[in-house]
């Protein structure tokens, strides 16, 4: 009996051995292009030049950083560098996650808690706008900011992506509200509290949670989106994503790896950063409450 | 404090008709009691008072104000609802002071109410916790507080009690009871307990398929059902039913009875006149377990009394009572005896059928005849 059981654990401890295994070797996979990646951009040109483009760095300068962030010349623009294009992202991405944020949030609020004749349908349509392929409505889009005097301006930008991703945070503040019990509101209205009060008082300090995933679906698509920003915009407004395209593209002889390197990094840092802090808040946010409020 | 006057309310959601035509007056200070099958629309009518639903067609009146058209906020009435539906976010104090914020009331006055609220259900300790910190009989504690702080009009209770575990469960039954004693307010309180109905209620309305089918006192409600649904949904165990035929017997209409192959005659009560007039007919007849007794000899010399032996088939001792199964007319009869005269299944024991609270249905309408 006891050899038995002890067979058993060796076996045990063997599947592990060899799960672990391939796990670290499919992560090292996956981590080797970002660690190229940091690293080159830590080289200067003549390491690249002389050396291996796969090679660890024989000498450490920020001078690729800072030529990205402030010195490049990217395409025939008078600024340098992808600063510009990077206050850009940002003029288009607080706004647009805010705002988007917000709706939703109220509008499956509405969708929960204060249903209407329709409603049901209201949500159906709704949520065809998030399976709508982004390219189908380039068309129509860029006739409607052109006729609301938009094209071409961070504003437009901003409405463009306010739109297409209520779809998306209404769907999720709809689907987290409607798991909240309904007698809540009920409560509520009797103690004689109104719609927007019932609103900031008791839903929306239930749903950090759902906000956080929210703010980080959000920003994600929309500082990362490439087509809006490059067919709603101007040379004056466009976003990192299509600084560091054209920044790439604009070559003046040879192909400068570490700049081009840092600069991708540079325009997926938010992103990243982010992901670590929201995603603090949003293990926090899932577990208040139950040992300690 | 106030009266309440329910109008031949209707309630439908779309092809949905919920509630068919309530009307119910009930005067200032009554604790009423709604009880049904689930679906019969006792939760619905609840929020048709609340205001928490908007009723199709009829009028709530309470305290001689047509409130139908109000918001539920202007109707002053306070809700403990199953769930307790205790803000998650706010602690104790601020659940029960939530209300009373709204309306805009001095802070002095506020700390007041939440402590004194806070000492008649005892929960002055537990003022700074978060809902997720409190047990289940705290929360409801919690929840009817939140209700008594506003001194509404009405209380509505929406099955309080039925997340609680059954010792729990009598004890704040009892401090309900007390409370309302103490505080002389209105209350409707929905339960599907039917002993929480008895013991609380000042009277009942007992509810099926959206109509109200009696509106009573516990003990009319017990004693004089209005047709069989409320016949069987009052009691436990609950009523027995037994097809049987009304027939002449010397003279007088009896009912025919055969218990093991033997056939004998039970006395119709006196005031159970319109069964007489069915003679040759048949009826069901309606009689609580605690009617069919072993022998009492002290009693034996009742007019409405008979006497039968029959076979035990299963027996369910309760300790104050042994539950006995016999068969009268091939079917099932719950009888209720002593449980030192109980005997053992397969035995034939003597049993006492007390005729004076039998009641009579329509074999087929299951009305009272």
């Amino acid at each position: 009996m006891t050899v038995k059981h002890s067979n058993r654990r060796y076996s045990e401890i063997t599947g592990r051995a060899v799960l672990y295994a391939i796990l670290i070797i499919v992560a090292i996979y996956y981590l080797i292009p970002l660690v190229i990646m940091i690293s080159t951009s830590f080289r200067d040109m003549n390491d690249i030049r002389f050396g291996h483009l796969i090679d660890l760095p024989s000498s450490f300068s920020f001078e690729a950083w800072r030529m990205a962030w402030s010195e490049v010349q990217i395409g025939a623009r008078r600024q340098l560098g992808l600063r510009p294009y990077f206050i850009n992202s940002l003029l288009i991405t607080i706004p647009a996650v805010t705002i988007s944020v917000i709706l939703g949030a109220v509008n499956g609020y509405v969708l929960s808690f204060w249903r209407f004749k329709g409603s049901n349908i209201f949500f159906a349509l709704l949520l065809f706008g998030c399976f709508l392929p982004f390219q189908a409505i380039l068309l129509p889009q860029a006739t409607v900011l052109g006729k609301i005097g938009l094209s071409g301006t961070i504003p437009g930008l901003v409405l463009t992506h306010v739109v297409y991703g209520v779809a998306f945070t209404t769907l999720f503040y709809r689907n987290y509200y409607v798991s909240l019990p309904g007698e809540l509101v009920k409560a509520a209205q009797l103690d004689g509290a109104g719609f927007w009060r019932i609103f900031w008082r008791i839903i929306l300090p239930l749903s950090t949670p759902i906000t956080v995933v929210a703010v980080i679906w959000q920003f994600t698509q929309i500082w990362n989106d490439f087509l809006f920003g490059v067919a709603f915009s101007s040379p004056q407004s466009q976003p990192v994503t299509v600084g560091l395209n054209n920044m790439v593209n604009s070559s003046t002889g040879e192909v400068r790896y570490n700049v081009d390197m840092a600069g991708a990094i540079i325009a997926a840092l938010p992103t990243l950063a982010v992901y670590v802090i929201a995603g603090k808040y949003f293990v926090r946010g899932l577990t208040a409450g139950s040992v300690k409020g | 404090m106030a009266n309440l006057y329910i109008d031949n309310v209707h309630k439908s959601f779309g092809e949905t008709h919920i509630l068919k035509g309530i009307d119910m007056d009930i005067a200032d200070g009554e604790f009423i009691i709604l009880v049904g099958p689930s679906g019969c629309g006792k939760s619905t009518l609840m929020n048709c008072i609340a205001g928490l639903e908007q009723v199709t067609t009829g009028r709530v009146i309470i305290d001689d104000e047509d409130v139908t058209q109000s918001m539920p906020k202007d109707r002053d009435i306070a809700m403990v609802f199953q769930s307790y539906a205790l803000y998650p976010n706010m602690n104790v104090w601020k659940n029960i002071a939530f209300g009373l914020e709204i309306r805009k009331l001095p802070k002095e006055e506020i700390e007041e109410t939440v402590g004194r609220v806070a000492d008649l259900l005892q929960i002055r300790d537990l003022l700074k916790r978060k809902p997720s910190q409190l047990s289940g009989g705290q929360r409801q504690r919690v929840a009817m507080g939140r209700a008594l702080a506003r001194d509404p009009k009405i209380f509505l209770f929406d099955e309080p009690l039925s997340n609680l575990d059954a010792k729990l469960r009598v004890e704040m039954r009892t401090e309900i009871k007390k409370l309302h004693q103490r505080l002389g307010t209105t209350i409707v309180y929905v339960t599907h307990d039917q002993i929480e109905a008895m013991t609380l209620a000042n009277r009942i309305a007992v509810m099926k398929e959206g109509h109200i089918q009696q509106f009573g006192t516990p003990q009319e409600v017990y004693d004089n059902p209005a047709n069989q649904f409320v016949a069987g949904f009052m009691g436990s165990p609950s009523m027995n039913f037994i097809r049987c035929q009304v027939v002449d017997h010397q003279g007088d209409a009896t009912i025919a009875m055969s218990v093991d192959g033997k056939d004998f005659h039970l006395p119709i009560p006196q005031q159970e006149k319109g069964v007489r007039e069915r003679v040759g007919q048949e009826v069901v007849l309606g009689i609580r377990p605690e009617q069919i007794t072993d022998v009492v000899p002290q009693q034996e010399q009742a007019s409405t009394l008979a006497n039968v032996d029959a076979e035990i088939i299963v027996t369910e001792p309760t300790g104050a009572d042994t539950l006995t199964l016999i068969r009268m007319n091939d079917q099932e009869v719950n009888c209720r005896v002593h449980p030192a005269r109980a005997g053992a299944p397969g035995d034939t024991m003597t049993f006492m059928i007390n005729m004076d609270k039998a009641v009579f249905f329509d074999l087929a309408s299951g009305d009272r005849i």
